[in-house]
């Protein structure tokens, strides 16, 4: 009895001490003066560009953040504080970037809290985007009802366009279904495609994709055998497998995530299922999943993005930047760019700015063009114009991720049919 | 013991209680807006933690639809938000609720143990599949913006479902009905050999109970501002109220308050001050306190009283010393 007493009081240690810790604020810094400074009574002294982020560090979102923009936040982080910082004119001088970094447990209730938290207690200067589509909207309405810019990134769909008109301080980086769907049906139209098989996970994402591509192949000519949903975490996709192989389907689109794409294609393997044209995204965009298969299975496999080092200039530079510090299996084909190319811009936005405030930073994102690695970079309506989109398909060949349409932006001609699975 | 002594004493804890409110309820004029937010949190989660254990602690039945309640909560929100007063809002979420524990209770209240428990479960899956088919193949899409509130407000509706939840809790528990559902929790063929309608007390307290977790999930909702079936019907709700009432104490009405307040401030402390770690510190502190604290931290407060923590102590020290001695 005494044993339990004695841990019983440890517990109660602990709780206080926790409690201790969560109530201890850290002393304020005192804000050093730079004798370089020009002395003006308006703006007080900063040393610091904070930025906040919530994000999905646990949970189930956390595979897509550590594969997504997480690794981009803290290498552009890292990279601007290398360079002394970002220059802004109403403090004269370079100031580094401190990152305040909470974990969401993906649950939208609590990353809107935290993002609050950032916002109304840290009083940090910028926001980062949350993982994913759903904590992205939410995240949205917050950023807006404080006025704080938010550049989306991992996440969204093409709904975001009307909630964007709605929510000026809102932004997003990523190409969705209205560029990418158009690019992938006239390619298919092109090689051949008569007839396709479409699953798609019942979440936004997976609605929003097969709700863009039927009635586009339909009106495209190729012939919609199957539209069939599936649930997050399905463990047996044999049935819909079989279906598709016994209606000979040219070609097999998959709007899931990566655990479902996996799940499809060792099933298709197994099953001996082998279209000419089989899409998987997203997922099969990340070098990762390559990794999963093997370049001679993954050879001809398609997915959304789409950039790779042959892009632009820019493209090989990051990509020379990336790989060392997190390896080649961590690039995502789709986003990484894009993140990339967005940070840059914002980065430029604030310079020229020369201020911290979001309001006039909100105005520059909005109206200005700044060269990135995606080139000349630029925001329509909220959106980042498609023009700068490095490409919307991508297929593996030869273990490397091209940019097979729009054709304009193509790095390669396409494979179809795709190669039969090895043996 | 004089009667002054004794006045004194009987007014004690209502004097406490009633200054506790008003710190709480005045609190929004000297805490900052964030820890109102904090506050608001830890607040939704003693509802939905003292709501359950409003059924599930007398009759030991372990309902896992807390999540279903509270998801109906959030689905009211989203869908009426934008074309009724948000008092309705609430009160409609709050019966919706009512309405899904009538309909689950007369199905299921016969069922017991594991099976009720796997049961309710099953209903928060099912639920949220059925919201997903309706949302993609009859409205079209699958996630819904709910109209913001400010904070202020939702902490103040919270007070209010919380002040509710407690005296409900509270009533319940000191009538015929709280007696009731002891003695089905006991031994439920005596209860209903003595003439307890057993199925009509379990049903009447688990329809009350869910009314005050729909009624959190409707107010809650509007400082998610979006929301899908995924975010609405998440598990944890179900499993979160277990949790903290059993880390509380499950015998007193003040345990799932303690523990869903200790439970929800300590999560967000360690996320804030760890967010790469927190999920170990919490898992061992979760199993440290499920081993050493089988009465919760009620049972931790009364041997405090008792003083047997502190004779445990020195008892143990004493031994600790003799044994150096005999070294």
């Amino acid at each position: 009895m005494s044993k339990k007493s004695f841990f019983s009081l440890i517990i109660c240690l602990i709780f206080i001490l926790t409690i201790a810790v969560g109530c201890s604020q850290p002393a304020p810094q005192p804000a050093q003066k730079d004798p370089a400074a020009p002395t003006g009574p308006v703006v007080p002294d900063k040393n610091e560009i904070v930025i906040g982020s919530v994000s999905s560090l646990s949970g189930p979102l956390s595979p897509i953040e550590g594969a997504a923009f997480g690794p981009i936040r803290q290498m552009w982080v890292n990279d601007i504080n290398a360079r002394g910082g970002i220059y802004v004119k109403e403090y004269d001088k370079k100031l580094p970037i401190k990152l305040i970094e909470y974990d969401d447990t993906s649950d939208i209730g609590t990353m809107t809290r935290l993002m609050e938290r950032l916002i109304v207690e840290d009083k940090v200067d910028f926001i980062f985007p949350p993982t994913g589509t759903a904590m992205l909207f939410a995240a949205g309405e917050v950023a807006n009802k404080h006025e704080k810019l938010l550049i989306g990134m991992s996440g969204g769909a093409s709904e975001i366009k009307q909630i964007i008109a709605g929510m000026p301080y809102f932004f997003s980086a990523l190409n969705f279904s209205d560029t990418q769907m158009p690019a992938l049906v006239n390619m298919m139209v092109d090689q051949g495609v008569e007839s396709a098989a479409i699953v798609f996970i019942g979440d936004l994402h997976g609605v929003e994709y097969s709700g863009a591509a039927v009635p586009q192949l339909a009106l495209a000519g190729i012939d919609v055998i199957y539209v069939k949903s599936i649930p997050p975490g399905i463990s047996d996709m044999s049935s819909l497998i079989r279906e598709a192989k016994a209606a000979d389907v040219d070609a097999f689109l998959c709007f899931a995530y990566p655990d479902e794409n996996i799940l499809a294609l060792m099933q298709s393997m197994e099953l001996g299922f082998n279209p000419k044209l089989f899409l998987t995204g997203p997922g099969g965009n990340f070098g990762f999943f390559r990794d999963i298969f093997g370049d001679q299975v993954m050879e001809g496999m398609m997915s959304w993005g789409a950039w790779n080092e042959r892009s632009s200039p820019g493209s090989k530079e990051f990509v020379d930047k990336f790989i060392p510090l997190y390896g080649e299996p961590m690039v995502d084909w789709w986003g990484h760019n894009l993140y990339w190319g967005a940070l840059q811009f914002f980065e430029q936005a604030v310079e020229k700015a020369g201020t911290l405030d979001n309001a006039v930073v909100r105005d520059i994102v909005a109206t200005e063009k700044f060269d990135t690695i995606l080139g000349p970079t630029w925001f329509e309506g909220g959106m980042l114009a498609e023009e700068c989109h490095t490409g919307e398909v991508g297929q593996w060949q030869n273990g490397k991720f091209e940019v097979i349409a729009p054709y304009d932006k193509a790095t390669a001609k396409p494979i179809y049919p795709k190669p039969s699975w090895p043996r | 013991m004089n009667r002054v002594a004794l006045t004194s004493k009987k007014f004690l804890l209502p004097g406490l209680m009633i200054i506790a409110l008003i710190l709480l309820v005045t609190s929004p004029s000297y805490i900052s807006a964030y820890k109102v937010m904090l506050l608001t949190s830890i607040l939704m989660y003693i509802v939905v933690s003292v709501s359950w254990a409003i059924f599930s602690g007398p009759t030991g039945y372990i309902s896992l639809a807390s999540a279903a309640f509270f998801g109906v909560g959030i689905y009211t929100a989203a869908i009426l938000g934008r074309i009724l007063p948000l008092t309705y809002v609430i009160i409609i979420g709050g019966l919706v609720s009512v309405v899904l524990a009538l309909i689950v209770g007369v199905i299921t209240l016969r069922l017991k143990g594991m099976y009720f428990a796997i049961f309710t479960f099953g209903l928060v899956e099912l639920l949220k599949h059925f919201l997903l088919w309706w949302e993609i193949n009859i409205t079209g899409t699958r996630g819904r913006f709910v109209i913001s509130v400010h904070s202020e407000t939702v902490f103040y509706v919270m007070i209010i479902i919380f002040v509710a939840v407690l005296l409900t809790a509270y009533l319940i528990k000191h009538s015929k009905y709280g007696l009731a559902l002891q003695s089905i929790g006991e031994y439920e063929e005596a209860a209903e050999h003595i003439g307890i309608n057993v199925t009509m007390v379990k049903i009447a307290t688990f329809a009350i109970s869910s009314f005050f977790i729909g009624s959190a999930g409707a107010i809650i909702a509007t400082r998610w501002t979006y929301v899908d079936p995924y975010i609405a019907f998440n598990p944890i709700f179900s499993f979160m109220p277990v949790l903290m009432s059993i880390f509380g104490g499950l015998g007193q009405l003040f345990g799932p308050v303690l523990g869903a307040a200790f439970f929800a401030y300590l999560e967000e402390s360690l996320i804030t001050k760890f967010p790469y770690h927190y999920m170990l510190i919490f898992g061992i502190i979760l199993v440290v306190a499920i081993l050493y604290l089988p009465d919760g931290l009620i049972g931790l407060a009364k041997k405090w009283k008792k003083g047997s923590l502190s004779s445990g102590l020195v008892e143990l020290l004493q031994k600790r010393q003799k044994g150096r001695k005999e070294v």
